[in-house]
């Protein structure tokens, strides 16, 4: 096993009415933690709030590792994260 | 409005990301059953049904020392009811220290929103209550409003609908959006729908996140579809 952190493609993918992203796609270390993808996402979108979910119907933990989230919930070769900025009131 | 068939699955092409009262206990039980399978590290969850007049359990919420706390036993007896029978709603028990100061965390089915409800309350060692500017202190992502919880939810503070005293809850009035939203990419809607018994799963994934509470994988995994 290389002792070098494996990179982990990361997809996100603008959900409800969301801005899309310009740069979509990037990669990640593995050994970073999920908070780096919702701070990536903020600065982005110039939003404090957001609602970040991966396929599975599941709201990651800031403090959970890429590797662990692309481990459980990674297809085809990389993990989709969806991002939604705000909803209407039902 | 929830379809939910024979296998206990979502039909989630025309769904308003509520479930029912009985779709409810279907989630609890299994989310229970897990989160004491999964998470043999954390206080034990009980689940516990309440019939329509309200009676404190047994296995009540008052031990607070954490790891070995025996709530593993879950009533299922008294959570086993007929289908005519009314319900007025189930309570879900756990405890979680956190340095000096004991949460306890209760999931209630809300009938008017029709989904969970997240009814918290704090204290110390001393049994001393958590006013909310304390507890806002000491949960670093209420207090930074890091997370969604100020766009699509706030804490207010409730009478328990059972233990008829104060506590602080996560308002439901957004959680039918963010439910609907959660269960909208999962790939379990091409094979007829998705198992309630994920839906507690997937809420406590948002709703314990306020917390810091992690939800073990295996959780998820556990569910088949």
């Amino acid at each position: 096993m290389a002792s070098e952190p494996r990179k982990v493609v990361v997809h996100l993918r603008a959900t409800g009415d969301a801005p899309i992203l310009k740069q979509a796609k990037f990669k990640i270390d593995g050994s970073d933690k999920f908070v780096k993808v919702i701070d990536f996402l903020r600065r982005q979108l110039h939003r404090d709030t957001l609602f970040v979910y991966v396929n599975s119907a599941f709201s990651p933990n800031p403090e959970e590792l890429i590797t662990d989230l692309y481990n459980n919930f990674g297809i085809d070769g990389k993990l989709v994260v969806n991002y939604a900025c705000s909803m209407a009131w039902g | 409005m929830t379809t939910l068939s024979n296998q206990g699955k979502i039909d989630i092409s025309c769904w308003d990301g509520t479930i029912s009262q009985h779709e409810f206990h279907t989630a609890a039980s299994a989310f229970a059953e897990r989160w004491n399978k999964f998470n043999a590290a954390l206080p034990q969850c009980s689940w516990v049904a309440r019939p329509k007049s309200p009676y404190l359990s047994s296995t009540s919420k008052e031990s607070c020392g954490g790891g070995d706390d025996k709530e593993g036993e879950e009533e299922l007896s008294c959570s086993r009811f007929q289908e005519d029978d009314f319900i007025d709603g189930a309570t879900m028990l756990q405890n979680h220290d956190d340095a000096s100061h004991h949460y306890d965390f209760h999931v209630v089915y809300n009938a008017s929103y029709r989904v969970p409800v997240l009814y918290f309350r704090a204290y110390c060692s001393d049994g001393r209550t958590l006013v909310l500017d304390d507890v806002e202190k000491s949960i670093p992502a209420i207090s930074a409003k890091l997370l969604m919880l100020s766009k699509w939810t706030f804490i207010t503070q409730e009478d328990h609908p059972y233990l008829n005293c104060p506590w602080y809850t996560l308002h439901p009035c957004g959680t039918s959006e963010w439910m609907k939203m959660l269960f909208s990419y999962e790939p379990a809607v091409d094979h007829g729908g998705v198992a309630v018994a994920k839906y507690l799963v997937s809420w406590f994934s948002v709703a314990g996140q306020v917390f810091g509470l992690k939800i073990p994988f295996e959780m998820l995994s556990s569910i088949g579809n």
